[in-house]
């Protein structure tokens, strides 16, 4: 009898190889692709959930531009580098207070030794970026301005790109070298050696310890999260404006994007997924040893 | 079955007589040796033979007989006959030839298992033999019965040339049982080469016996030659002598520190010195040479050391005219000077914009105000030594009389010397880049969030904490765009490092040459030739139909690279120790870079 031919005898077909059966080796029933399954896991995704989730992103977006439009007024001379520090002593302790607010219901005791230690790590920031100041103003002197735009721009996007948007207050090196190499290279184009310090105690404030107070503010309290983050977005684009008004559209038409043309994208186009799942996947082994522990 | 007779051409036209010789073991040969001449008696010649064969240690034996018969001198035949039954031999030959004509008869006579002599008649053969190195020539046929025909053949050799010549490939002492037995060309040479006592005993010598070879006219001796004999006897005990005395002072414990005998281990000048002490040593050991090899290289360190202070000689004899030397010593500090303000103005354009390079213009004055300083201490040491120039140039050039290879060394170590501010340079600058390519590597890797690992030997990734990452960032920062200037003068400084290391590189190869090149060995091969076979060639004497086949031997003197390549003194030579790939890279990374490595002289 041949493979297309009328069902064959009596006796069944079963899946296996190890029994001759009057059926040839690639026959299969009725049966064929029943264990299929689509789209399994598949996620629902609302869109104003979505949408809160991606203004995280559209809130480093406008850090960065309101790191850019700060160091714009410095190299203009609208900003003194004293007032700039000052005003970064001061975010830095508010912020560190805030941070020790909502962190302390979670741990007891060793207090004393956590703050030693943050101010040994402040003062190793402070004296090697004071010390290092003059040698860094003259890096990129011979170095054509052109090139040392270009340069921040590729560094500064490497870090939006590598950014860990998941848990953003354990730094990620690409992203946190990336955007303090970025801030060197502008800082060096400052007329001065105090310009360079203040400008990089700025970004190490904006680009270190913002997204770590950022991460517990999202823990803690979710709905002053969400409106922080249209805060900053605002800051940023109003800051931008101030300087090029150019620079705050094009800054206004990515935030628009990021944050509300691209979860509506991937909402949309859920519908086209089709994903197959069955029994030739590649077998994942849940690991369950709780019973090897009685 | 083919029967090889080498016959030496001396004996062409000898009297009538004994042939002595040799039957070579595992071949069908025989080497004749030496005629000797009626009258005779039986028991002398043996006890001469024997005489010989203690003396000599070849396995002499009395081959046959030969007869030239002159006029007057009939009836020989029988008598020579009767003679085979006087010397009980296995094989017993008999030529014969006749005044006129050109070729032999040979008749061989066997002796069975049964005593009884079997005659064979001889047969003549038209085939053409060309040999290298004794590979028989294949016609073995087993014999059967007696009716057998032997074929004969006759190669002639020329007896004192084979006597003098050395076989290559060198078998030295016994050879090892395990390999082939030696060839049948290397025993015949070894044969004539060791009966050298059979041919002591010429015409004028008063003893019972006459024999013909090729001394039997009268041995041959110069008396430049014995007087050299004579005089070298006390000549190497001197140097001996002197020889101790100068290995005593140089193991003086003073000599023995540390930065003494590190010194003396970088300056070629006392490498020579030791080198040179080395092969006086071994020109000057009471032995005599044992071999073939000792002797050449003797030979090669004696006529090289000759040259060698001649060519020196020559140099002292130009040096010393004229006011040489005075003129020297004015040009060298002026020289020195030009070389410094050279040196000076490099370092201004370097500091200045080099070929529109993007340097740091901070780190570039440092750098080069730095490098400046250095070359004006260097001018103002060359201004304090100048009146001393010319007594220096003055007893260094007498040490060219210890031959040319020092004046070289000497004018090696003064390179070095005069350019030693070159090698500061060099090494300052390739250190600094070092220093940055190693830190810019390590922080390049924290910059991506990884590590290497070094139980495991790769790179790792690595969560750092925020005060490594933000100081490695900064340093990461400075180091790469410090890079350029860093890596401008590295390469400046190689460069120059790199041209007198190459200059005195072919001042080391010359004085290696002149040292290892086998003079003698090459004047040997060009004046006589025969004393260096690699083989033999054979010529048709005579192939006429009724006589056995008379071959020519003629000897095939080694190749030219041959000769240069077998007998090279082993020198200290200098050559390149890494590849060309490991070099690139050794000066890509930054490290120090000593390109010749000088090999130690094996001690035996």
């Amino acid at each position: 009898m041949g493979p297309d031919s009328a069902p064959g005898p009596a006796v069944p077909w079963r899946k296996v190889l190890w029994e001759r059966q009057p059926f040839p080796d690639n026959y299969v029933d009725q049966r064929f692709l029943e264990e299929l399954r689509r789209n399994e896991g598949i996620r629902q995704y609302r869109y104003w959930a979505v949408v809160k989730e991606a203004g995280f992103v559209g809130q480093q977006l406008s850090c960065v531009a309101i790191f850019i439009t700060l160091w714009l007024y410095m190299e203009q001379g609208l900003l003194s580098p004293e007032r700039l520090l000052l005003t970064s002593l001061v975010c830095a302790l508010l912020g560190y207070g805030l941070h020790q607010a909502l962190t302390s219901q979670m741990e007891s005791g060793c207090e004393l030794r956590t703050r030693l230690a943050d101010l040994q790590s402040a003062t190793i920031f402070l004296s090697f970026t004071f010390g290092f100041s003059p040698v860094l103003k003259t890096l990129t002197e011979s170095v054509s301005t052109d090139t040392v735009y270009a340069m921040s721009a590729v560094m500064l996007l490497a870090h939006l790109v590598s950014f860990p948007y998941a848990h953003p207050s354990t730094p990620g090196s690409l992203s946190l070298n990336a955007a303090l190499f970025a801030s060197v290279c502008l800082a060096s184009r400052l007329p001065g050696a105090l310009h360079t310090f203040a400008m990089l105690s700025c970004a190490l404030l904006v680009f270190a310890m913002w997204p770590c107070l950022l991460q517990r503010l999202r823990e803690n309290a979710p709905s002053q999260f969400t409106g922080l983050c249209v805060g900053v977005c605002i800051g940023g684009v109003g800051g931008l404006g101030s300087q090029s008004p150019g620079g705050a559209v094009l800054l206004a038409l990515a935030l628009g994007s990021v944050t509300l043309l691209c979860p509506l994208l991937l909402v949309m186009l859920q519908r086209h997924k089709d994903n197959i799942q069955g029994p030739w996947d590649e077998a994942e082994i849940h690991e369950d040893i709780s019973h090897f522990l009685h | 079955m083919v029967l090889k007779i080498f016959f030496p051409q001396c004996c062409n036209r000898a009297d009538s007589g004994l042939l002595v010789g040799r039957w070579i073991s595992g071949h069908d040969s025989a080497v004749v040796l030496a005629v000797i001449h009626y009258p005779f008696i039986p028991g002398q010649v043996k006890q001469y033979v024997q005489q010989m064969q203690a003396k000599s240690g070849v396995e002499l034996s009395v081959l046959g007989s030969w007869s030239l018969p002159k006029e007057g001198q009939e009836g020989m035949e029988s008598f020579l006959r009767d003679l085979s039954t006087i010397f009980p031999q296995q094989r017993w030959l008999q030529i014969h030839r006749e005044i006129g004509k050109t070729g032999f008869t040979c008749e061989v006579l066997n002796r069975d298992q049964n005593g009884r002599v079997v005659q064979q008649e001889t047969k003549k053969k038209s085939k053409k033999v060309e040999e290298e190195d004794g590979e028989a020539g294949g016609d073995k046929e087993e014999q059967e019965e007696e009716e057998e025909e032997e074929k004969v053949i006759f190669v002639h050799y020329e007896q004192r040339k084979v006597m003098l010549s050395q076989l290559h490939p060198i078998q030295n002492g016994v050879p090892d049982p395990k390999t082939d037995p030696p060839s049948e060309l290397r025993q015949m040479f070894q044969t004539v080469a060791t009966s050298q006592p059979l041919f002591f005993m010429d015409r004028y010598d008063d003893g019972p016996l006459k024999s013909t070879h090729w001394q039997s006219e009268g041995r041959e001796a110069s008396i430049i030659v014995e007087l050299l004999k004579q005089a070298s006897v006390p000549l190497c005990l001197l140097i001996s002598w002197l020889l101790s005395i100068w290995t005593w002072i140089c193991n003086i414990r003073i000599f023995s520190l540390y930065p003494l005998r590190w010194l003396s281990s970088k300056l070629s000048t006392c490498v020579q010195l030791s080198y040179k002490t080395e092969h006086m040593r071994t020109l000057s050991s009471a032995k005599p040479a044992a071999g073939h090899t000792q002797f050449m290289r003797k030979a090669n360190i004696l006529v090289s050391f000759l040259v060698d202070v001649a060519l020196g000689m020559l140099l002292i004899s130009w040096l010393y005219r004229d006011n040489h030397i005075a003129m020297l010593a004015n040009t060298l500090v002026p020289a020195a000077d030009h070389v410094a303000k050279e040196l000076d103005e490099l370092l201004q354009w370097l500091m200045g914009a080099p070929a529109g390079l993007k340097m740091n213009r901070a780190l570039d004055q440092v750098l080069g105000r730095f490098f400046l300083y250095h070359i004006h201490l260097w001018i103002s040491y060359i201004h304090l030594m100048s009146p001393f120039i010319e007594g220096i140039l003055w007893y260094g050039g007498l040490s060219a009389c210890l031959g040319l290879t020092f004046a070289l060394s000497l004018l090696s170590d003064m390179v070095a010397l005069l350019t030693f501010h070159i090698y500061c340079f060099y090494v300052y600058g390739a250190r600094l880049y070092c220093l940055k390519i190693y830190g810019l590597s390590s922080l390049w890797r924290l910059f991506r969030g990884k590590k290497w690992n070094v139980l495991r030997q790769r790179v790792d990734s690595c969560s750092y904490d925020l005060d490594q990452l933000f100081i490695g960032t900064l340093l990461f920062t400075v180091l790469l765009f410090l890079l350029p200037t860093t890596a401008l003068y590295y390469l400046v400084f190689t460069l120059l490092r790199l041209v007198v290391v190459l200059f005195q590189g072919v001042l080391h190869l010359s004085v290696d040459f002149i040292n290892s090149f086998p003079l003698f060995a090459v004047g040997l091969r060009i004046f006589r030739p025969y004393r260096l076979a690699e083989g033999v060639k054979f010529r048709v004497l005579c192939e006429e139909p009724g006589t056995a086949l008379h071959l020519l031997m003629e000897i095939n003197p080694l190749k030219f690279s041959t000769v240069v390549q077998m007998y090279r003194t082993p020198t200290y030579s200098c050559y390149p120790k890494d590849s060309w790939a490991a070099l690139v890279k050794k000066l890509f990374v930054g490290e120090l870079i000593y390109p010749w490595r000088h090999k130690t002289i094996k001690t035996e």
